[in-house]
């Protein structure tokens, strides 16, 4: 079979696009199954051009255009194979041409009015209505991946961790999930626990921060004001517990040196079950402030099948009614029985969305509070397994599926390879402000609410 | 909404918020010149209810053209050398860069060297600088108070 016909077999066998990345001179592609198993095609490319996939999975087109634009790559039939990270060139080899009476082009960024990170949106519009978003981000590039190389597996931990530290604890276990099986090692069950608290402390402050972005994107100043009280609060207790308050450093390769004695674990207990009723009253407010309701349904819809073919994950995809959550199925943390929540209206639109965080948040202080029911001690990873020469990791953060990979020669990385729920979303978000009106654009991007950090590496 | 706005006073009340010194007005500026996001978060929550810089006559404005002080996160990128480069030129005299976080400080960049121009001392002239990583809405706050006072002084 061929590359295409192996990748379109899987497709075919329900297997949801996870990531492409070139690696010397091949191209390999992760694809996750319905069960959450992954599976890795590797296709060598001949004179540094292999046929696209794109028409496949139209979820690869960011990912054939970075692999193009930093490893050389060319992918036969993804035409135009515009440039991504690629900035010195100009606008007509980076953007969709738009022709026709009255459109005209916004430029926006790479510096916004607020404290926002740096990247570039280029509208086309007619008067206030958006006919297509070409997003150019990467101003943030800073070459991680390859500064990665050449260190140790300990080592370039640092690296994919800093990518982004909204999702720092997401980006290390799913290195350290990649690492483990290079290793032939798999966490115990207190190294999965240990791991599973970390994820979901850095979703409940992700979370908590995100609605109170949407309430900021509808002029609501007092959810906005209430909502990021709760975050700051979530910040204190991460650094209560770890030391730190994005939690850096305490997801490491191998092990967790974490230990919380009984009366710390009850205090975290105490300080997350009051957040949770804090946020459940506020939530509740929100629910039944009609005009701040009248202004988020019907904006920035997203289809199921859109959301399926362009590849959208995370809280964005299960507001779409895509129900999948890497949490089903990731065996190696400690996610027993979970089955992914959904909001009453599932209609993949800025309400959507907001309320899709509203209630996994209350799914996170419920799994938070039955994972903290005893101490917290050292934790190692066991030998499990042989160990491979290319390892995959799959985590959900709190913006959705993460895939990290990692080639390694020994000790040493060869290639790590990150690919976040942001990256897989940014497309989604072009996508679905096409059709609405320009004013509503921040109030779309934060009810996405994705990292440019992590994207652009 | 009455809810939300009575928690909030009460927050108030709880958190014991310092009289707001009288007489300071800082205008700030922000550029994420290539950070991890961490600055961003917490110069996000140091406007927030805990912190409220804005108490002390600090606000976020949208225009480097309103801004006395220009507040950069992050190491300096290739790509975002230009865009911070236009947002100083743009500012009116007199005007005070600040590096926020050790990337911007270059304590512990971690990147490719092809990719980045180095930290924003390279480029500008930095009056105040804010180490850590990031540095909390705390530090923020304190370290834009003792820079306006030297201001003053």
């Amino acid at each position: 079979m061929t590359y295409r016909d192996r990748i379109a077999a899987a497709l075919g066998d329900g297997c949801r696009f996870a990531g492409l990345y070139a690696s010397g001179e091949r191209v390999r592609v992760v694809l996750a199954a319905p069960d959450g198993s992954l599976r890795l095609e590797s296709a060598a490319a001949e004179d540094g051009r292999i046929p696209t996939i794109v028409d496949l999975a139209a979820a690869a087109a960011w990912d054939e255009r970075e692999a193009a634009d930093l490893y050389g790559m060319r992918f036969d039939g993804h035409e135009p194979l515009r440039p991504l990270v690629e900035h010195d060139l100009d606008l007509q080899s980076w953007t969709v041409p738009v022709r026709g009476d009255d459109a005209y082009q916004v430029a926006v960024g790479p510096i916004h009015a607020g404290v926002i990170e740096s990247g570039h949106f280029r509208f086309r519009v007619v008067g206030d209505r958006i006919l297509h978003v070409d997003a150019r981000l990467f101003y943030k590039h800073r070459g991680l991946e390859r500064a990665a190389e050449g260190r140790s597996l300990a080592e370039a931990r640092a690296y994919v961790q800093r990518a982004c530290a909204a999702c720092a604890v997401t980006n290390s276990v799913a290195y350290a999930h990649a690492c483990e099986e290079v290793l032939g090692l798999r966490p115990s069950a207190e190294l999965a626990r240990v791991r599973t608290i970390l994820l979901e402390l850095e979703r409940a402050w992700s979370h908590l921060n995100d609605i109170a972005a949407v309430c900021a994107g509808a002029g609501v100043a007092a959810g906005n004001t209430f909502f990021a009280a709760l975050t700051e609060r979530a910040r204190r207790l991460n650094e209560r517990l770890t030391g730190h308050r994005f939690l850096f450093d305490s997801a490491q390769v191998g092990g967790s040196a974490l230990v919380l004695a009984a009366s710390a674990v009850a205090s975290a207990r105490d300080e997350l079950a009051s957040i949770a009723a804090d946020s459940k009253s506020g939530w509740h407010e929100l629910l039944f402030n009609a005009s701040f309701q009248d202004r988020l349904p019907d904006i920035g819809a997203v289809t199921p099948d859109d959301a399926r073919a362009l590849g959208a994950v995370g809280p964005a995809a299960r507001a779409s009614g895509v129900a999948e959550d890497a949490r089903t199925h990731s065996v190696r943390l400690a996610y027993d029985g979970f089955v992914p929540v959904a909001p009453r209206r599932v209609a993949g639109d800025v309400q959507a969305r907001l309320e899709q965080r509203a209630v996994e948040l209350l799914q996170t202080f419920e799994l938070l509070d039955a994972l903290l029911d005893r101490p917290i001690g050292a934790a190692e990873a066991v030998s499990g397994g042989d160990g491979t020469a290319i390892g995959l990791g799959v985590v959900e953060s709190p913006r959705g599926a993460t895939l990290c990979a990692v080639e390694h020669a020994g000790e040493r990385i060869e290639r790590v390879h990150l690919r976040t729920g942001s990256y897989a979303n940014w497309p989604v978000l072009a996508h679905a402000a096409a059709g609405n009106l320009l004013p509503d654009f921040p109030l779309i991007n934060k009810s996405f609410e994705l990292c440019y950090a992590c994207a652009d590496r | 909404m009455l809810t939300l706005l009575r928690n909030l006073r009460r927050l108030r009340t709880d958190v014991a918020l310092q009289a707001p010194a009288r007489g300071r007005s800082l205008a700030v500026r922000h550029v994420d010149a290539g950070s991890c996001n961490g600055c961003e978060h917490e110069l996000a929550l140091a406007t927030g209810p805990y912190e409220d810089i804005q108490r002390f006559g600090f606000g976020i404005v949208a225009s480097p053209r309103h801004a006395d002080v220009l507040l950069v996160t992050g190491t300096v990128t290739t790509r975002m050398r230009e865009p911070l480069l236009a947002a100083y030129n743009a500012m009116p005299e007199p005007r005070w860069v600040v590096a926020l976080g050790d990337c911007a400080l270059a304590r512990c960049v971690l990147a490719s060297e092809s990719e980045v121009v180095g930290p924003v001392e390279s480029l500008l002239p930095v009056e105040l600088r804010i180490p850590g990583c990031p540095p909390s809405p705390a530090t923020i706050s304190q370290a834009l108070i003792a820079l306006h006072d030297a201001i003053r002084s």
